[in-house]
């Protein structure tokens, strides 16, 4: 017990000395978080338009006055051709641009013909494309609508048609914020406690003092127990500090239970930091460490969920997503939080983590402590 | 430096220890018997034995590359040996490597303390590692201070200590918790010569503490401090015993010692005439701007050389029988 105090005292002080890493795994993660909550917590508005409009006519300015009404477009003013829509759209300029040809108001007052708009958009940045192209269909569809009802010869106001309503639970205003920010805060759970742990012997490596240590009187048990203390005094330090930001700074709702999920994020922090102590003990140098635990890292941030939902993904990846303790710690997570779920609900992830994570971590220490006997 | 010790201590020193008498009938502070270990098809330790006793410095030297710091590893239980024994102090460390951990002090060929902590903050772990009480930790502290002379520097950080500075403090660390045998793997690599004086000085002060000291070196001149030795070369120890026991052994013949003019060209002249077997010597060997020649008739020998050299034209300033250095010996033992 007092050689694990005195080797936890020493971590201090280096920590203490290189005051880098800390300041990197406690203020690195909230910044992280700032930066997502706040990129992603506004609706995509503002995007940059530009028209061609060949028809100078009162229908072809009532298209564009559509368009901006949705709010999702910033209209730049009217371009002289297609050839400078180009550039623009090649220099990044502008996410959008519109081409109204000569005969659009003629056919639009034509009860046969066929009103056409050209759209361009800017698909290198498939997010704004994807919001541009569906606030121009709303406005096609909204004006084919009246286009029909018109040339059916019915009168407009008494018209109806097929309506459907729908509601969104859990995340009413769909806000994305709600679903980035919890798997961002997740994860950073998850590469604090890997790179931090991941660091623990490999230094000592590299400095060539942890043939001393193993020389000491120090079990296999007191080094891994002295260099777990402090990964799980800042890893849990990070997501107390990350959790509070997000609850008070941002109003994420927490709706679950807290207690459940103070005591879920201790467990899969172990979990991680005995994935970090593996990788440890394996890598000779910090370098190869970091890269691993990218390499570790990477691999989980694909099945939480997070760039793409793992129910989209081959039937093998969402099996595989089983045995990923990071794809149920989201799933947790994200009930909690948003959903309020509790045991009840969630039990199927508990158990599988709770398994994954005693498997891992047995497996894990008991790997670190043969090499380090 | 007043209390300067022998610097050529040949006899065995086991009876000259105070504390061996104290004690009841010890085992030898280290034996090891036939440790083999094999990386792959290479053999880096063949078959050595050897027994280091209570209180003596036992030197441990070779090539690099030799097999000195795998050796000195498994003694140390950090590695594996394929075959063999060894005992540290009637202990088997292949049975309970952690057995001798808190008995013995090791100072590793890289540097073994933390930079960034100082000078103190590395002590105090290093003695609250051992599980050091507090009064017992301060004591012991003070003393390694006053042994490495590092008192007044407590609270520098240790990367800021010159080189001889943190091998002493290094010493200092690994002698913390009063080990009975202490193990240093090249500790005087790359430190100038005046701080490897001021290391060795410090160790002969231990030895008299009753501390028994293992260390390995590729410094020749080093060897002779030793009590015994073994040299070892490719994994095999190839002369083992005090220094004057491995001269008595290993040279077959005496050392003359000639002093001309052109040394260069009187190495040539000698060379043909061992070639052309004219002359009764084993070895000829340029030492600096003397020449060194082996050879068990010298005074044949000497005759021979004084007419050659004047028949080739070379002034010939001194030639006499000299004792032979280590070096003499090892560069005899190895090209055996």
């Amino acid at each position: 017990m007092k050689r694990i105090l005195a080797l936890v005292k020493k971590e201090f002080i280096h920590l203490r000395n290189d005051w880098w890493l800390p300041a990197f795994m406690l203020i690195g993660g909230m910044m992280e978080l700032v930066l997502v909550a706040w990129a992603t917590s506004r609706p995509i508005t503002n995007l940059p338009l530009v028209v061609v409009d060949y028809d100078r006519s009162a229908a072809s300015r009532a298209f564009v006055q559509a368009l901006e009404n949705t709010g999702t477009f910033d209209f730049q003013g009217y371009a002289p051709d297609e050839e400078s829509v180009r550039q623009a759209l090649t220099r990044g300029e502008i996410n959008t641009a519109v081409i109204i040809p000569p005969d659009y108001s003629l056919q639009i007052h034509d009860p046969r013909g066929q009103a056409q708009v050209a759209v361009l958009l800017n698909g290198a940045e498939s997010i704004p494309a994807t919001e541009a192209r569906r606030a121009i269909e709303g406005v096609a569809y909204a004006l084919n609508q009246k286009l029909v009802i018109e040339r059916l010869g019915l009168p407009a106001d008494e018209f109806s048609s097929f309506a459907f309503s729908m509601r969104v639970w859990f995340n009413e205003t769909l806000k994305d914020a709600y679903y980035t920010t919890p798997a961002e805060f997740g994860l950073m759970l998850e590469f604090t406690a890997l790179l931090f742990a991941a660091l623990a012997f490999t230094r000592e490596r590299e400095l060539g003092t942890l043939e001393q240590l193993l020389v000491m009187p120090f079990s296999s048990a007191d080094l891994i127990i002295g260099k777990a203390i402090p990964v799980v005094i800042i890893g849990y330090s990070d997501f107390l500090l990350m959790l509070l930001l997000l609850r008070y700074i941002f109003k994420l709702p927490i709706r679950g239970s807290l207690l459940l999920l103070l005591i879920v994020a201790f467990g899969y922090l172990l979990v991680e930091l005995s994935k970090g102590l593996v990788i440890s003990v394996v890598a000779r140098t910090q370098h190869q460490a970091f890269l691993l635990v990218m390499l570790v890292g990477m691999t989980d941030f694909m099945f939480t969920g997070y760039a793409a939902p793992v129910e989209g993904m081959p039937l093998a990846f969402q099996w595989l997503a089983n045995f990923i303790p990071a794809h149920h710690w989201l799933t947790i997570l994200r009930g909690i939080l948003l959903k309020g779920a509790g045991l009840d609900v969630l039990w199927p992830n508990l158990l599988a983590l709770a398994v994954l994570g005693a498997v891992i971590t047995f497996f894990s220490l008991r790997y670190v402590r043969r090499v380090l006997d | 430096m007043d209390d300067r010790p022998q610097t050529n201590p040949t006899t065995s020193t086991n009876s000259t220890n105070p504390t061996n008498a104290t004690n009841e009938p010890m085992n030898p502070a280290l034996q090891v018997t036939s440790l083999t270990k094999r990386f792959g098809d290479f053999t880096a330790v063949d078959h050595i034995s050897f027994e280091v006793q209570r209180g003596e410095i036992f030197g441990f030297l070779g090539p690099n590359g030799a097999g000195k710091t795998t050796t000195i590893r498994m003694i140390l239980g950090l590695l594996a040996p394929d075959e063999g024994e060894i005992e540290v102090l009637g202990q088997d460390v292949r049975k309970d490597p952690a057995g001798i951990r808190p008995r013995v002090g090791y100072m590793s060929q890289r540097f073994s303390l933390y930079n960034d902590l100082t000078v103190l903050q590395n002590l105090r772990f290093y003695g609250r590692a051992y599980g050091l009480s507090n009064r017992r930790l301060e004591e012991r502290i003070a003393a390694a201070l006053e042994l490495a002379d590092l008192k007044g520097r407590e609270h520098i950080k240790t990367g800021e200590l010159s080189g001889g500075w943190r091998q002493r403090l290094a010493l200092g660390a690994a002698i913390l918790h009063q080990p009975e045998v202490i193990f240093l793997d090249e500790p005087t690599a790359g430190v100038d010569p005046v701080s490897r004086r001021a290391f060795w000085d410090l160790l002969y002060r231990l030895i008299q503490q009753g501390v028994t000291i293992f260390v390995t070196t590729h410094y020749m001149d080093e060897a002779e401090h030793c009590h015994r030795l073994a040299f070892i070369q490719r994994g095999r120890i190839i002369a083992l015993g005090s220094p004057s026991e491995i001269k008595a052994q290993k040279m077959s013949g005496q050392i003359l010692e000639i002093a001309c003019q052109n040394p260069s060209q009187a190495m040539q002249v000698l060379l043909n005439a061992q070639k052309q077997q004219l002359l009764p010597v084993t070895d000829i060997e340029l030492y600096g701007a003397m020449i060194h020649i082996v050879t068990p008739q010298p005074k044949a020998a000497g005759e021979r050389i004084a007419a050659l050299l004047s028949e080739n034209h070379i002034a010939l300033e001194s030639i006499q029988t000299i004792e032979p250095t280590l070096e003499d010996v090892f560069i005899a033992a190895m090209s055996a």
